[in-house]
């Protein structure tokens, strides 16, 4: 599915929520993130992968995740990020404000969501 | 097998980062890494070939763009960060070789003379010396001591730890005729011991060893490890070779460490001898109660403080003053003084320790001018780059990263001056040094690169950066992102000439106190050389003679001397010839205390008059003027009655106006408590006044002096006598011919050659270096701030091109357009010159002791120095001024317009 117009210019402001989102079940590394994302959204929603770690770093410069890099056995290193109980507020206060707004949206224009 | 995956797009990523101007920390360049072997794998297991897969990978790299992600703080201050910086900088350098090349040189110039000044300050004034615990060494203050004084504070064993004593001396191993001297120490044996110093070959000596006639093993000498090489090839037999000094056998026992130059700073030695084998090789002073000629040295005892050491020693001070006293006056009656001597003895630091710092302040402001005139460089480079600048600005690189490139590329300016101004120090120094050394005084310093040495300079070198670095730095830091590509920085440009105004008065005013202190340093060494000594310097050779080993007894000395004259006056080269107990302006001096017939006794000082014993026509020989009365005849012989000549400074010291002639001259005995009853020696009459000569430095007012008959005076005995001839060509022709002549009287007398020109010019050599080194930078002063001032003229005119073409296209003359760039210079030269006379003056109070015969407020100077740099100012402008004058208007309106 392609966006455009105003969804596509919403998109770069749900990334820190996605982001926050998945990780608020379990530590992930950027990859992982990708395709995580990619899969979920059925193809809908892709990063590229630079602009998925500027998010990241950004979310890390507020203290909202954190990175470490760890080392399982069988794989190479990698980094992984884990939110943060900061960003677990965050990330709260964002769903209710989105919740709210699509409440708004789907009483003033009648769009019904999943 | 994984880390390989990774670290195969570690390349690829930063390759793509360099692209956008961007660095990512190695941190952020593996987790990059990480996702893209994951992609890599992830393609392949999905079907893709290898190729495939690669490209995959590489697409998504090529579409990710790093601007955002490298904004993160943590990406910057990397090494990898710094060595990309300092790539770029030798990149951007490269990119103007003229450019980088002169500010290369006048760093390496700046740098390396401020390197080298301070490395002989460092020798000569810092570094102690490299024996054990140098912190405790003490040193005896206020002169020499007697050997018989030594011996006392020797056997006092409860003073310190322990202590030595030392003369230095200059040893002849020739094996006759003209001497081959070497430099020597006389030494107790407890020096090494004290000092901490082993020898690495043999052994060193002991209190064994200096006993007088001699230890166990009998005469020996210990031999520094540069006159084993240089001597003995770094022979490994040498311990036990036989050395001839002054023709005497001695054993070589050992060979110290090469650092070791000996207690004093400023000399080294090549051979050291016990003190008790002094009686061996001369006329023994060990005994000498009136023989001043050791310096004593002690080590204090852990824990020992030097007031506790001084208690000590002024405690034990009357019983060695009675031990050794033979009763006189104010003999050793100011208490005994130790001072710290971690730094060694020296007597040239004395001399030069206010020269030094003198030169020191010079070099540092030329350096200050260099890094003027290069902060004006990259300043214009900086201006001229304000384009890339904003263009990086726009991309989003931060201020701070374009600043610490531009910092970077001082530095490596910086850094590569100074490793090229070592190389000039290393060079400078030692040329130096060769400059103080003279022949009969050769100077020795360690100007090994220490750590002292290396901090300074890294310290100058990163100072340099940030005096030259900083200000274009800032000047970029300032740029707006969008400016330069609009406005192409107009009106930055018009600070930054504003700035280098600035720089520009900065480098005159320094410039001009540089060229005054030159012009005073050279005019003082002039009025020296040009001296009117008072006799005549060319055409005149110095032959010492010593019959310390020829065998005749000390009656007979005068009587071989004469005959050596006799011969010397019948050879063709020679004109005229005499002998005298001391030769002018060679640092040997001898006075006395004296009264004159009819005149007020005077006390002290007053009472004092040099002395000098001679030859008849020795005033003919070496030119000097008879005033009044008579010369010597051979009829004033010992029997005949007492005369002297004394000159013109006697005669106002102590005749106050009378006529000389007729009076008579008393010398004083030293009262002797122990032999109250010494006749008085006979008074002399004076027949005669000669003109005033220097006796022994140029720099002081000609002294009192006599001169009396060397028949009639007890000088006659002494073992060394200065045979002066003048000579009908160059002082040193005919060398060769006089040396037979005088191993024809005796083939044993020891004799050296030196022309009376290499005394004098010895006698100024302090003046001479100051005076060279303050021209050489004064010149290279006046040189740099003549390419700055051009720079910035040139500067100008290229930005104000467009204004001058409109103003000649509406009529302005060249010869208008001339003088209107003239007087934009004109007017910072002014300032310049204002601001650097102030400094001159103010600066003038510290240099005054160093002058001689010339004011250091002399306005001549002052007014020529300026006149000197408005002249070079005007010849650095004009060039530029001129070329604005040939601007074709219609070609720059139309590159404008276009």
């Amino acid at each position: 599915m392609e966006f455009t117009g105003a969804i596509r210019e919403a998109k770069k402001g749900t990334a820190e929520l996605v982001v926050l989102a998945f990780l608020d079940d379990e530590p992930r590394h950027g990859y992982e993130l990708t395709q995580l994302i990619e899969e979920r959204s059925g193809g809908a929603l892709t990063f590229n992968f630079a602009s998925l770690y500027a998010t990241l770093y950004k979310l890390e410069e507020r203290k909202w995740i954190q990175g470490r890099w760890v080392e399982k056995a069988g794989q190479r290193r990698r980094r992984y990020y884990r939110i943060t109980p900061e960003g677990r507020a965050v990330l709260a206060a964002q769903r209710k404000e989105w919740g709210q707004f699509f409440e708004l949206i789907r009483e003033l224009a009648g769009v019904e969501y999943a | 097998m994984h880390d390989r995956d990774v670290r195969e797009w570690r390349t690829p990523i930063r390759e793509r980062a360099d692209r956008e101007w961007r660095e990512l920390s190695p941190d952020v360049v593996d987790e990059f890494a990480c996702h893209l072997a994951d992609l890599h794998a992830a393609a392949l297991t999905s079907g893709a070939s290898q190729a495939e897969a690669r490209r995959r990978v590489l697409d998504a790299l090529n579409a990710a763009s790093f601007l955002e992600v490298s904004r993160r703080p943590r990406a910057r201050h990397t090494p990898s960060g710094y060595a990309q910086d300092v790539r770029l900088a030798v990149r951007q350098l490269q990119a103007s070789p003229l450019v980088s090349a002169i500010a290369i040189l006048s760093l390496a110039l700046g740098i390396g003379a401020n390197t080298a000044i301070f490395s002989i300050v460092n020798s000569l004034l810092l570094r102690p010396l490299p024996v054990r615990q140098p912190q405790q060494l003490v040193t005896l203050t206020k002169g020499s001591w007697t050997n018989p004084i030594w011996e006392q504070i020797r056997d006092r064993h409860e003073l310190f730890d322990s202590a030595f004593a030392w003369s230095e001396t200059r040893f002849d191993l020739a094996s006759g005729g003209e001497a081959e001297f070497v430099d020597g120490i006389w030494a107790s044996g407890s020096l090494f011991e004290t000092l901490g110093v082993r020898s690495i070959l043999g052994r060193t000596f002991t209190a064994a060893d200096d006993r007088r006639g001699g230890g166990p093993d009998g005469p020996i000498a210990v031999i520094s490890y540069d006159f084993w090489q240089r001597r003995f090839g770094g022979a490994g037999d040498v311990v036990g070779r036989t050395l001839n000094i002054e023709r005497v056998p001695f054993t070589v026992v050992g060979v110290t460490p090469p650092d070791f130059f000996g207690p004093q700073v400023g000399r080294t030695f090549d051979v050291a001898i016990p003190l008790g084998n002094e009686p061996m090789i001369r006329e023994s002073w060990l005994d000498e109660r009136s023989s001043w000629w050791l310096s004593i040295m002690a080590r204090l005892r852990p824990n020992q403080s030097i007031d506790a050491a001084n208690a000590a020693l002024r405690a034990a001070q009357p019983a060695i003053r009675d031990a050794t006293a033979p009763g006189w006056n104010g003999y050793i009656t100011e208490p005994f003084t130790l001072a710290p001597a971690a730094t060694g003895e020296s007597q040239l630091r004395r001399r030069y320790e206010r020269p030094l710092i003198v030169v020191l302040t010079i070099v540092a402001l030329v350096l200050i001018i260099a890094c003027a005139n290069i902060a004006n460089l990259l300043l214009a480079r900086a201006t001229a780059r304000q384009h890339e600048f904003s263009v990086r600005r726009a991309l989003g690189a931060s201020r701070w990263r374009l600043a610490r490139q531009l910092v970077a590329e001082s530095a490596v300016l910086s850094a590569t001056g100074a490793v090229a101004g070592v190389v000039v120090a290393r060079w400078g120094s030692q040329f130096l040094v060769q400059q103080i050394s003279t022949r009969g005084d050769h100077v020795f310093l360690d100007l090994s690169l220490d750590t002292r040495v290396l901090v300074f300079t890294i310290g100058v070198t990163m100072a340099t950066t940030l005096l030259f670095g900083v200000v274009p730095a800032l000047r970029v830091a300032a740029s707006e992102p969008m400016e330069a590509i609009k406005e192409f920085g107009r009106s930055r440009a018009a600070r930054r000439a504003g700035l280098s105004g600035s720089l520009v008065v900065a480098q005159v005013a320094l410039s001009l106190v540089l060229v005054v202190a030159a012009t005073l340093f050279v005019r003082t060494f002039t009025s020296l050389a040009n001296l009117d000594l008072g006799f005549e310097r060319d055409r005149v050779l110095v032959v010492n003679i010593n019959a310390e080993r020829a065998k005749v007894d000390r009656a007979n000395r005068l009587p071989v001397f004469e005959r050596v004259l006799e011969r010397v006056r019948a050879l063709p080269g020679v004109a005229e010839a005499g002998l005298s107990r001391i030769t002018p302006v060679s640092g040997q001096g001898w006075n006395v205390s004296v009264d004159v017939s009819n005149t007020p006794r005077l006390e002290g000082r007053q009472a004092q008059t040099f002395r000098n014993a001679i030859t008849p026509r020795w005033f003919a020989a070496i030119g000097m003027r008879l005033v009044t009365g008579r010369a010597f005849t051979d009829a004033d012989r010992k029997g005949a009655a007492p005369v002297v000549i004394v000159n013109e400074a006697f005669v106002r010291q102590f005749l106050n106006g009378q006529d000389p002639i007729g009076h008579t001259v008393q010398r004083r005995v030293i009262f002797n408590r122990n032999e109250p009853n010494v006749p008085p020696p006979p008074a002399q009459e004076i027949v005669g006044v000669i003109a005033d000569a220097v006796y022994s430095n140029p720099r002081q007012p000609v002294p009192p002096t006599m001169f009396e008959p060397l028949e009639q005076s007890e000088g006659s005995t002494s073992a060394g006598i200065g045979l002066i001839m003048r000579t009908v060509g160059s002082p040193m022709t005919d060398v060769r011919g006089i040396a037979s002549a005088i191993r024809n009287v005796d083939a044993d007398l020891a004799i050296t050659f030196r022309p009376l020109t290499e005394f004098v010019n010895a006698s100024i050599v302090q003046e001479r270096i100051v005076a060279m080194l303050a021209g050489f930078f004064g010149g290279l002063a006046l040189l740099l701030a003549g390419l700055g001032l051009f720079g910035l003229t040139s500067y100008t005119v290229e930005r104000r091109r467009p204004e001058i073409s409109i103003r000649m296209a509406l009529g302005a003359a060249p010869s208008g357009v001339m003088r209107l760039v003239l007087s934009g210079t004109a007017g910072l030269v002014a300032i310049g010159i204002f601001v650097g006379g102030t400094l001159s003056l103010w600066a003038s109070q510290f240099v005054g002791a160093l002058l001689y015969q010339i004011e250091p407020r002399d306005p001549v100077t002052l007014v020529s120095a300026a006149a000197m740099i408005a002249a070079i100012a005007v010849i650095a402008a004009a060039l530029p001024a001129y070329r604005a004058s040939r601007i074709d208007p219609a070609t720059v309106l139309r590159e404008s317009r276009a």
